[in-house]
């Protein structure tokens, strides 16, 4: 009984721990620790993973591939640097690989016909509508497709999790001048779809660069 | 920073094209949050300001606890792994050391053979005991192999050495073999 408070209590305690101080605990082996940062990071990294592989289920594999690369690596973890960091370049570089193998390709590709069938099916007016009704998430979802591994990444961190391109930089172990070129070219290319997609939404743009 | 709505549509094209500085994007993506005529003026000008909000995807408590279940699996799986592997591991690097320092202690000994002239390779008596494979007063023929010299402590009790000296004026060879060494 003891014991079982002992551990609760000690989960209690990690969950309030910034994530670097996390990091170190779990450095040392403690487990609380790093179930607790686990916990604490798994929407963050399935939520980026989800946005650049395209789908739920590889997103979370994803996840626990991040989190087992995370653990095995935690004694090369520098604690000057942000924990968030070294997480999203791990996260982001398996998200990345996952979206390059055959099996992603694959479904992107069934993902791909579907579409083509679905928009097949609509009016140009009912088209626009329903882009217009999409949430943002899926109108990504179904317009990211054409973009690289990087250049998706790079828009989904800078746009979507709001980070500096100077973070995006070392997330992608590339200068910034690179993020920047990946984020031109990723709306460049995210407008093009759009207006392929959805006219009716594209058609409302004022400027287009 | 705090921007008006004026303000905020006079940057959407800068926003574009990163061409804002930090605070000033912030600013503009915060108002963008809670304005909503400013929203929809900002995706009728650029439609990926509808990226801008999107925030982070809903991931529920079940799917984190999936993530947390398979992550456990996951580091028992390689802890388990890493204990079948790791004495064979851990001796493989002892093997490599061993041989590593016996070729070293070949090479730089006192009487090492690699130091002197191959000509007197056999007929040396210096060095202390235990330096030398061949004992002093038992020269090794020339070709012949002498197993198990063991006058040296450096090496394991049941080490057993091996020294070919094919002649004068051939290099000398020797063979240190640890036993207790599993490779």
């Amino acid at each position: 009984m003891e014991l079982v408070y002992s551990a609760e209590r000690s989960r209690q305690e990690a969950r309030e721990l910034p994530d670097r101080e996390l990091a170190v605990q779990a450095r040392t082996g403690d487990m609380l620790a790093f179930e607790a940062l686990v916990l604490r990071k798994t929407p963050a990294v399935v939520s980026v993973a989800r946005r650049i592989v395209g789908n739920a289920e590889d997103a979370r594999d994803v996840a626990q591939m991040a989190f087992l690369r995370v653990w095995e690596q935690l004694s090369r973890y520098d604690e000057t640097y942000s924990f968030n960091t070294w997480l999203y370049r791990i996260a982001t570089n398996l998200a990345i690989d996952f979206l390059r193998s055959s099996r992603s390709r694959e479904r992107a590709h069934t993902a791909t016909l579907h579409l083509v069938r679905m928009r097949e099916e609509l009016t140009g007016s009912e088209t626009s509508r329903s882009a217009e009704d999409d949430s943002a998430s899926r109108l990504f979802d179904r317009v990211a497709g054409r973009l690289t591994g990087k250049q998706k990444a790079a828009f989904v961190l800078r746009e979507m999790e709001d980070l500096d391109t100077s973070e995006i930089a070392v997330i992608l172990a590339c200068g910034e001048s690179t993020v920047r070129n990946h984020l031109f070219n990723a709306r460049k290319i995210l407008r093009r779809e759009i207006e392929r997609v959805a006219p009716g939404l594209a058609g409302r743009s004022v400027k287009k660069p | 920073m705090t921007l008006s709505c004026g303000e905020v549509r006079d940057r959407f094209e800068a926003y574009g094209a990163e061409a804002l500085a930090a605070g000033e994007r912030l600013a503009v993506r915060e108002h963008l949050r809670s304005c909503e005529p400013c929203r929809e003026e900002a995706s009728a000008s650029d439609p990926l300001f509808l990226f801008a909000g999107a925030g982070a995807l809903p991931v529920s408590e079940n799917e984190t606890a999936g993530v947390l279940a398979s992550v456990r699996t996951g580091i028992a799986f390689k802890s388990a792994e890493r204990r079948l592997q790791g004495p064979t591991a851990r001796r493989r690097a002892g093997a490599l050391l061993s041989a590593a320092a016996a070729v070293a202690l070949t090479l730089l000994a006192p009487g090492a053979p690699a130091r002197r002239a191959p000509t007197d390779a056999l007929a040396t008596k210096s060095g202390p005991a235990g330096r030398s494979f061949v004992p002093a007063s038992n020269p090794v023929p020339a070709g012949a192999i002498l197993p198990k010299a063991g006058v040296t402590k450096k090496y394991p009790a049941d080490a057993t050495i091996y020294d070919l000296s094919p002649g004068a004026g051939e290099p000398r060879v020797v063979w240190i073999v640890d036993r207790s060494l599993d490779i």
